[in-house]
């Protein structure tokens, strides 16, 4: 039952490459904790690079192709770091899952779903997908998609949560409608405050507090944030939110409400559990904290920051001394475009500009690439920067919050040339 | 003999009711109606609705014997599959205890209040100490 992984050959090429992922046959992996048939099946086990980061790539989840397991219920997958390589748009089918709440339909019928907008509005309306499509002009925009969470794994010292190394995100073109002309339909009355976002999961028991998200009103109206029907040109796969997905751009995935059937406007700040208790981050540059710090003022997660990542080498990687090899990576922005990507191969001792390829938009990711000449045999640092156009850099050192949100610390990988 | 027949079974019956479920869906692709071709020459691309139906996964696994494990597989499994507390950073016992409360207080886990010393002490006993990850730090949110 093995399956190879889907990543390009020239990076399947590469030694190290073979190191990360060891290729091992299925039975004999699964007695450690309880086997399964499912254990079983995968046939391909991944190294995260932190302490306990061993992962099934699996391919039994519907709709996806080879992902890293996290958790199997309620779903959480990672997309494997080589399918960045890949292109600027992360396939439907390789994109990470994240569900906080097991009780996820896995029966959507288009024939009955509806759109509920509510609240404090002049007509409360119920849409159906059809009317969704037919009635309102279409909207398209490139944003990445990226967990709150994401590289959690790498936080030093480790926080409890979803340990993701760095394939918690994930880029696509999402079609659908813009929210503003949505809830403009509805007609919001004088006084809105927040609009808040409600999706088709719940918890099993019924203590759990449902999934909510707000915005507030200027935010959910400012002609960008969208209700997306499609991503990449298909409907979603139903773990990323069939048939509706809230698209935020800029801002964090965890106000990308998924399944997405309801949309209440509210007169008064929205009080609710996901809002208020979770997902708040210390109110301080990059969300960074000294551990155990105490007093400090939290506040919801909102804006993402910049980032940029090595898609072409790995951690460890042998190149070829004395040559020119192509380096190449993706980065973006955050909550607005890239202004550049800057390259080191020197530890960060001097910076050059890297060649960024096409904009498609200042929400997506952007690649870059740089030639890269080591002359000197023996061991290099090379790390990549972002630096976005509202003027913020990466920083030297990683941010650390209780949560584990918000990692943007400049990349590096350390290289040997030969 | 008997466990691995039934798992070479379960192996091949995996794919093949893939196999079956994908062949449907393609099926309802197939037969999108002339009406939704008529609509779509009048007003644009159309997305074509089909109904979704899948298998979610589940997992099997239970957490490792010990005194505790009982609690965890009755109160644990209710919300989330046990790989997700496999796979966590090493944490000590009271940030286990933490992680408990949290799961009583903010989202309604029915676990007694006196079981939680035990589950917090077996939690720390199984968690991934096994690697030398360090101490890791609790924040006690609800996310």
């Amino acid at each position: 039952m093995q399956r190879s992984t889907d990543g390009p050959s020239d990076l399947g090429s590469q030694p190290s490459r073979r190191r990360f992922l060891a290729r091992v046959g299925g039975i004999g992996l699964t007695g450690l904790l309880g086997a399964s048939a499912w254990d079983a099946m995968a046939a391909t086990l991944a190294q995260l690079p932190f302490a306990n980061g061993r992962r099934e790539l699996v391919t039994n989840f519907p709709q996806k192709g080879a992902v890293l397991l996290q958790r199997t219920r309620p779903p959480l997958l990672e997309t494997p770091f080589e399918v960045f390589d890949q292109g600027v748009f992360t396939p439907n089918d390789r994109f990470y899952v994240r569900w906080h709440l097991a009780n996820i339909p896995n029966v959507v019928d288009p024939a009955t779903f509806r759109l509920n907008i509510r609240g404090h509005v002049r007509q409360p309306i119920s849409l159906t997908l059809d009317d969704l499509v037919r009635d309102f002009k279409p909207f398209e925009i490139a944003a990445v998609n990226q967990c709150s969470g994401n590289s959690r794994g790498f936080f030093s010292p480790r926080v409890p949560g979803g340990q993701w190394a760095n394939g918690g995100m994930g880029n696509a073109r999402w079609q659908g409608v813009r929210l503003k002309d949505v809830v403009d339909r509805a007609g919001v009355k004088a006084g809105a405050l927040h609009v808040r976002f409600n999706g088709l999961d719940a918890g099993v028991m019924p203590q759990t507090p449902d999934f909510m998200k707000s915005v507030t009103i200027d935010h959910a109206r400012d002609g960008e944030v969208m209700i997306a029907y499609a991503m990449n040109g298909e409907s979603l796969p139903l773990l990323n939110g069939f048939p509706l997905r809230l698209v935020v751009p800029g801002w964090y995935a965890t106000y990308w409400v998924k399944m997405l059937n309801d949309i209440q406007v509210l007169d008064k700040p929205d009080d609710n559990f996901w809002t208020t208790k979770a997902y708040l981050i210390p109110d301080t540059p990059f969300a960074n904290i000294v551990p155990g710090q105490t007093g400090v003022k939290m506040v919801p997660i909102n804006r993402m920051l910049p980032r940029s990542f090595f898609t072409n080498v790995q951690d460890g990687a042998a190149l070829k001394g004395g040559q020119t090899t192509t380096v190449r990576g993706i980065a973006f922005g955050g909550d607005t475009g890239l202004a550049k990507v800057l390259f080191s191969a020197d530890s960060g001792g001097r910076w050059q500009e890297t060649r960024l390829g096409p904009d498609h938009g200042k929400y997506s990711f952007r690649q870059w690439e740089v030639p890269l000449h080591l002359s000197s045999p023996g061991p290099h640092k090379l790390m990549i920067k972002a630096l976005n156009a509202a003027g913020i850099a990466q920083p030297d050192h990683a941010n650390w919050n209780g949560a584990g949100f918000m990692r943007n610390v400049i990349e590096s990988v350390s290289v040997h040339a030969a | 003999m008997s466990t691995r027949l039934r798992d070479v079974a379960l192996i091949w019956a995996i794919p093949i009711l893939l196999g079956i479920a994908l062949a449907t869906g393609l099926m309802w692709l197939r037969t999108s109606d002339s009406r939704a071709a008529v609509e779509e020459a009048a007003t644009g691309p159309v997305q074509r609705w089909t109904k979704v139906a899948v298998d979610l996964p589940t997992s099997q696994t239970l957490f490792p014997p010990g005194n505790g494990a009982a609690i965890a597989n009755a109160q644990c499994l209710i919300c989330h599959s046990a790989g997700m507390v496999f796979r966590q950073p090493p944490l000590t016992q009271d940030e286990w205890a933490g992680e408990i409360n949290k799961m009583r207080n903010s989202f309604g886990a029915p676990l007694p209040a006196d079981q939680v010393e035990v589950l917090a002490k077996y939690l720390h006993s199984i968690d991934g100490s096994q690697s030398p990850g360090g101490r890791s730090v609790l924040d006690g949110q609800g996310s």
